[in-house]
């Protein structure tokens, strides 16, 4: 077989091999297809009252009453919006120590015992995450009775999870040539932790605590539901009343007060990243 | 007959900041392996990535092939980039791709975006592919992801790349700062058996000035963007290269 045969076989085996591989990937296509049309006609298709919902008119026509601005619930919003703001501050600062340990114990190369520690952190993380914010509300509402203090007990029970997870994993992905450096130069393990893994994960701690502060600023906003305080109580009482423009006046102030926090995380991790 | 023209070259990457190449001017003919020697910082970084603007340069002229570079808008550009291979100092390869898929990106600048969305290269371009690879001597790491390959390996994954263009000029940024002595004039020996055979002119940033001497038939040498050489290799020396090399220590 010359050189130019052998190619010409090598290419016809790369062709079949990677149309094989198509084929596959097509039948991954179909199969995602084939789930999402069954979902649709599930819960979609079967479970919505087609009758109640009525004509295009008729659905216009429900959308058109949450057109409006209530100009003079707008000016009563400063405080439950500065509520909010603080609950998620608050919040998030409590999450942030309630997250040292839970990083300690979290991260495999430096958890104190790993048998135990470690699937504590990570049992502590999930959990965090897997209950919903208004679930926690609840629970704490139950707990410490209505106000903001439920609220930002609940965030900060809720903000463990996330924090704590990409800490952890970022202190296991970290360089390891400082740490090696730091244990050469005759270091203790909390030198080591404070010189050379620290200021490498630092970075990825601060932004991730002022993404989690920007998120809580959602959330706080609608914690409000389940008598957590903030604008969620004041969304929660227009609803009730029916007032609808009040409804939308409330939505609009949540979304300045989240466009505030997207601007004023984007300028913090400006300055300290 | 000068292939590639550069002419009074400047570059600063912001305003305030500053001027990274000074007014920097050669040329370089079809048959040339030209080098661009200088200490770290000096620009040559720099100035090889004006040839395919992947910097943009604040002033002077670059004639490539009778074109005017600079003058060129974004679809000329891709016509223009697609026509330059470029090899560079970590081979920037898609660790995730196979050796196969690496070298068949080489052909992008040759294909529509739905080629490239569902990889339907032609036969022709797989059949190239394999022989770029056989010549470059990877026929049996075909298969293979890229982030299997030794150093070497991956360099010359990135040559095929380059070959896949049908480059008409070849860009090599350090192409050997990532590899041992040793295999670092394999892959220089490589790329020149390749560019006489492909009749393709180089230019070469490279920070090696054995390598330099050994490979590359003009030189020119940069210093905190100034060109302080400017000749055939043979007129290099010892002391001019103390003068190019005398502000390493900043």
């Amino acid at each position: 077989m010359t050189a130019a045969e052998a190619i010409a076989s090598e290419a016809d085996r790369i062709i079949a091999a990677r149309s094989k591989a198509k084929f596959a990937h097509s039948l991954i296509y179909i199969v995602v297809l084939a789930v999402a049309i069954w979902c649709i006609k599930t819960t979609i298709i079967d479970d919505t009252d087609w009758a109640r919902l009525g004509s295009v008119a008729n659905v216009l026509e429900s959308i058109g009453e949450f057109l409006g601005v209530d100009w003079g619930l707008a000016a009563t919003l400063w405080e439950p919006a500065l509520e909010t703001i603080m609950v998620a501050t608050l919040g998030t600062l409590l999450g942030v120590v309630v997250c040292v340990p839970a990083i300690w114990f979290g991260a495999l190369n430096i958890t104190p015992y790993a048998p135990v520690t470690y699937p504590l952190a990570r049992l502590m993380m999930t959990l965090s995450r897997s209950i919903h914010e208004i679930v926690w509300g609840l629970f704490f509402v139950a707990a410490v009775g209505l106000g903001a203090l439920a609220g930002v007990l609940a965030l900060a029970v809720r903000s463990v999870g996330f924090i704590a997870k990409m800490t952890a994993e970022a202190i296991e992905d970290l360089d390891q040539n400082p740490v090696e450096a730091i244990r050469a130069v005759g270091g203790s393990e909390f030198q080591v932790f404070i010189y050379a893994i620290l200021p490498q994960v630092l970075p990825t701690m601060i932004g991730v605590i002022i993404f989690e502060w920007e998120i809580n600023i959602r959330r706080s906003s609608i914690l409000g539901l389940v008598g957590a305080g903030g604008l969620g109580l004041v969304f929660f009482r227009q609803l009730n009343t029916f007032n609808y423009p009040g409804v939308t006046t409330t939505i609009l102030a949540v979304l300045i007060l989240i466009l505030f926090g997207e601007v004023v995380s984007y300028y913090v991790r400006k300055a300290i990243i | 007959m000068s292939i590639l023209s550069v002419k009074d070259l400047k570059v600063r990457y912001s305003a305030s900041g500053p001027e990274i190449l000074k007014g920097i001017s050669f040329e370089v003919e079809a048959d040339d392996f030209f080098a661009v020697i200088g200490p770290s910082g000096s620009g040559k970084s720099t100035l090889i990535r004006c040839i395919n603007r992947l910097v943009e340069p604040k002033a002077g002229e670059i004639m490539l092939y009778g074109a005017d570079v600079l003058a060129l808008n974004s679809w000329g550009l891709r016509r223009l980039r697609r026509d330059i291979g470029m090899i560079f100092q970590e081979f920037n390869l898609v660790d995730r791709m196979s050796v196969m898929d690496n070298v068949l990106s080489g052909r992008l600048g040759y294909v529509s975006n739905f080629t490239a969305l569902f990889r339907l290269f032609s036969k022709e371009d797989i059949t190239r592919a394999l022989s770029v690879l056989d010549r470059v001597g990877l026929s049996d790491h075909v298969d293979k992801r890229a982030d299997e390959l030794s150093g070497g390996q991956r360099q010359r994954v990135g040559i095929a790349r380059a070959l896949m263009q049908d480059p008409k000029l070849l860009l090599l940024d350090e192409p050997t700062s990532s590899l041992d002595p040793k295999i670092s004039r394999e892959v220089m020996g490589l790329i020149m058996e390749i560019a006489k055979e492909y009749k393709v002119p180089v230019l070469c940033n490279i920070h090696d000035v054995q390598l330099a001497m050994e490979f590359c038939n003009k030189i020119i040498g940069l210093q905190d963007g100034i060109k302080m050489f400017d000749g055939p290799t043979s007129k290099m020396n010892a002391k001019k290269l103390d003068e190019i090399y005398a502000m390493e220590v900043l």
